[in-house]
């Protein structure tokens, strides 16, 4: 507690020296100070009112015998005052320093200033002495008109912004670059007020005729904060405009994501994609820009964590949601696949975007075997243009997850030899470093545990011994070898589709095999 | 019911109390009881705000109280107007009180303690007074900010946001009033033009009588079928304005041009007020032979200039107003003798002066002969 006390002194000093500096925040220095700052005064008025609300009136003027002056100076900023609480928070100090029974007239009068204080924080402006004429004469006091009197405001100062977007030449109309600039800087403690989501969202959009950015720093952050803490809904069409004009805030959209994503126990898919939705990014994404923006920082992640099964995940319910979204959206493609994917040939992205729902089952093997030469062409063909090399082609193959399962399903279910271009998918896919001849060793062994597990398919009888010998020796080889990923993938498969793989499925799942940890 | 009415009774007289220095007879008990009855009443609101019975007599007994004190013909408006302030009667008296001096120094605290308790569990189905007083503070710092960082006065009044709400603030005055008493608004309005700035309140009319037509507003809790518009509280504008011919003449003078056009278009009925006027003003000024010019007796007559603009801007609004008043302008030319030549009648050289384009004074002088060399 003695602590608590002596860092209240040390803050307390601080923030008197502050509000002295920024007075009534009228300049563009004083304004953008006090926004850098509204969250950490907010959480020192907090902390001054759990102190102030244990002592009795007298002892917080001894204790703290200017706190009169810093309430006083906070409540004439107008920025602390619209924040968040903060004018709450203003009131319950203001209400701890009244004085019940005022013994001398210096009390007497402090109750007065403070009671004038209270005043100020709850009535009405004097701005405009003809409208308060107004007003009062047909009988509203101000808790009837401010709310109206806030939405015209905020609706007119908006529609001027999307005027002066659409009429650019039009010099006479113009909206000085300041000022636009100021309003997004009165805008920051504004922003989880609903009344003024008309405005932030103009501001967003409508970005006017000036090379350079007019909008503060603080404005991108703030928006961008309380979008991530849910207390702002906007359009997504806001949201793109936020990310495309100011880019870490997509970064921190990104890196928020990735820790929803680590810090939550277990990710079923289906989580994942909620998340992914509710962040927006899959649906702002078909701007190409975010979608570049974003596809690099999973790429960087990818390459971080050596091709992390949970990351391919990610990036694939990503791609799903990318997908849909952009179906909604256009229903024609406003945007060519190259903006999208610049890496990679146009016939290789158009084929892998195609839903595989969608092909009738006659149809797979011929599609997989299309998609199977596409890709061995790219990864094999040192000359190709691009030099990203196999990598490229790897990382966006593996966006696209449908087929390696459809791959999988076609190697079990069909009746006919496994094709060899469908084998060399597979092992591509669970192993796009190794060389030709490493890969054919995979290709093999797998066609190998493959022709057991279809023998198993036709036979009446099934444990998950079987299912064990099936998948070879190999108490010692590397579980994440590519072998051995197709391999448990293929005895997932096999659970799932033989006809009487659920039935032995309990037992199964605690094969060495099928779950390596 | 009836306890319920008497209750509303002793609340109104309450809150008019509240405002006064009577207050300071108060002791913390009084203040606890007050709001505690408030508390009641807002209570009511919320569950009889779809109950039209109950709904309409309260507002019926509130317009009683009004009536009673004076009238819509005094012009004061009480506390409680309608039901819809009773959702907000808590902060209507909290608020009083706060800036009430007279109140004494135990019942303030009181007051103070019971009003902002201080963080804790919220109450789980209404908003408290708590959350109420810091969202009114809350809002007015937002309206003080953008009127100081980035509103600016629109030329087009009829766009202005402030004189926006100031005249949707009227219109829906008007229209209380006049579902109190039929002939309520039109005493009331005068009762305003006695004790209001003048040219303010000429403004918000104008405004007033260009607001598009309301939608039912979706926070409010009304019946289906009770729909707020604007229609009746425009009727009642423009009734007052036809039967009080002094207040039409300030409003025409006062009002730009293009605005009052607006107005005359929207409105039709007023046109032939309109014109009446003009053709007043410019039956006042006679054609100065010397100078060449029309001019007026009076310093307070309308000069030339200004009634060409007003008829130049009329011209350029849409038909039926546009026809009306050319044909106006003919039949007064008729009247007139009909002449062709100008400076012998005013509607002539008005009309002259249309068709050309041609406004400025020079111009007309050039076609008059002068007169003095000969």
């Amino acid at each position: 507690m003695a602590q608590d006390s002596v860092d209240l002194s040390c803050d307390y000093q601080f923030w008197m020296q502050k509000l002295s500096v920024w007075d009534q925040a009228s300049t563009l220095e004083t304004q953008q100070d006090t926004c850098l700052h509204l969250a950490q005064f907010q959480e020192f008025l907090r902390k001054m009112y759990e102190a102030l609300k244990e002592m009795d009136s007298n002892t917080v003027i001894e204790r703290f015998p200017t706190i009169g002056q810093l309430l006083a100076k906070a409540c004439w900023n107008p920025f602390i005052l619209a924040y968040d609480e903060s004018q709450k928070i203003l009131i319950w100090c203001l209400c701890c320093l009244i004085n019940k029974e005022p013994q001398n007239s210096g009390q007497s009068k402090l109750n007065y200033w403070i009671q004038g204080l209270l005043s100020h924080i709850l009535s009405a402006l004097r701005f405009d002495k003809e409208v308060a004429l107004f007003t009062q004469g047909l009988g509203y006091a101000p808790i009837d008109y401010y709310p109206g009197l806030l939405k015209n405001m905020v609706l007119s100062l908006a529609s001027e912004l999307r005027e002066n977007h659409l009429n650019g030449f039009n010099t006479q109309r113009r909206m000085a670059p300041e000022r636009v600039a100021s309003l997004s800087r009165v805008c920051v403690p504004l922003i989880t007020l609903p009344d003024v989501d008309p405005l932030v969202e103009a501001l967003l959009i409508c970005h006017g005729h000036e090379p350079q950015e007019i909008l503060q720093q603080e404005f991108f952050e703030a928006v961008n904060e309380a979008i991530l803490l849910k207390k702002i809904s906007l359009p997504v069409s806001a949201v793109v405009c936020l990310w495309l004009r100011h880019l870490p805030s997509l970064e921190k959209t990104m890196l928020h994501l990735f820790e929803k994503l680590i810090s939550s126990e277990r990710n079923c898919l289906r989580r994942i994609e909620c998340f992914i939705k509710d962040s927006l990014l899959s649906q702002a994404a078909c701007h190409p820009a975010i979608f570049r923006v974003v596809d690099e920082i999973f790429r960087c992640a990818l390459l971080e964590t050596d091709g992390a099964p949970e990351v391919i995940a990610t990036i694939q319910v990503f791609t799903q949601c990318f997908v849909e979204a952009l179906e909604k959206e256009n229903k024609q493609l406003q945007f060519t696949l190259k903006t999208y994917f610049p890496y990679t040939s146009p016939s290789l992205a158009t084929v892998l975007l195609q839903d595989p729902q969608g092909i009738p089952q006659g149809q797979w093997l011929q599609t997989l075997k299309h998609i199977s030469e596409l890709l061995r062409k790219a990864v094999e063909d040192q000359t190709h243009g691009s030099c990203r090399g196999p990598f490229e082609s790897w990382f966006l193959f593996i966006h696209f997850g449908g087929w390696a399962e459809m791959a999988a399903e076609q190697l079990l279910m069909s009746a006919a030899e496994p094709p060899t271009a469908v084998l060399w998918l597979l092992a591509f896919y669970y192993g796009p470093c190794d060389g030709r001849q490493q890969r054919t060793q995979t290709m093999v062994q797998v066609k190998a545990v493959l022709g057991h597990l279809r023998a198993m398919c036709r036979s009446t009888t099934l444990s998950a011994k079987d299912l064990q010998t099936a998948a070879g020796q190999g108490t010692d080889t590397d579980p994440r070898a590519p072998a051995q990923q197709l391999i448990r993938h293929l005895l997932l498969n096999f659970l799932l589709w033989a006809p009487r793989g659920h039935m032995i499925a309990r037992d199964a799942i605690t094969l060495k095999e099928i779950r390596p940890q | 019911m009836e306890s319920l009415l008497q209750h509303l009774d002793r609340f109104s007289e309450l809150l008019a109390v509240s405002r006064t220095t009577h207050v300071s007879t108060w002791d913390p008990a009084t203040v606890r009881r007050a709001l505690q009855w408030a508390r009641y009443l807002r209570h009511i609101h919320q569950r009889f705000g779809r109950h039209g019975r109950i709904r309409m007599a309260l507002e019926r007994r509130l317009h009683n109280h009004w009536r009673q004190e004076g009238g819509f013909g005094r012009g004061l408006v009480p506390g409680l107007a309608n039901f819809q302030a009773l959702g907000r009667c808590d902060v209507l008296l909290t608020l009083r009180l706060l800036e009430n001096r007279a109140l004494g120094d135990a019942a303030r605290h009181h007051l103070l303690q019971q009003l902002f308790p201080g963080p804790g569990v919220p109450d789980a189905d209404e908003e408290t007074l708590q959350e109420s007083l810091a969202s009114l503070a809350r809002r007015r710092s937002a309206v003080h900010l953008l009127r100081f960082n980035g509103y600016r006065e629109n030329p087009n009044l009829q766009e202005d946001s402030l004189m926006k709400t100031q005249a949707e603030l009227l219109l829906e005055r008007l229209q209380e009033v006049g579902k109190a008493e039929a002939e309520g608004p039109t005493r009331f309005l005068s009762s305003l033009w006695e004790r209001l700035p003048k040219n303010n309140f000429l403004k918000v009319i104008a405004v007033a009588l260009l607001q598009p037509p309301l939608s039912p507003r979706p926070q409010e809790e009304l019946e289906p079928g009770i729909h707020k518009t604007h229609g009746e509280g425009s009727q009642a504008l423009v009734h007052w304005l036809l039967g009080n011919s002094e207040v039409f003449a300030a409003f025409c003078r006062a009002l730009p041009v293009g605005l009052l056009t607006l107005v005359t278009s929207r409105h039709p009925a007023l046109s032939p007020v309109y014109l009446g006027l003009l053709t007043d003003w410019g039956q006042r000024l006679h054609y100065d032979l010397q100078k060449g010019i029309w001019v007026g007796t009076e310093p307070q007559d309308v000069p030339w200039e200004e009634l060409h603009d007003r008829f130049l801007s009329l011209c350029q609004a849409p038909s039926p107003l546009k026809d009306e008043v050319l044909t106006s302008l003919e039949t007064c030319k008729a009247q007139d003798g009909d002449f062709e030549v100008p400076g012998l009648s005013i509607w002539t050289d008005l009309l002259l002066a249309l068709r050309s384009g041609a406004f400025r004074k020079k111009q007309i002088l050039g076609f008059s002969p002068d007169l003095s060399s000969v």
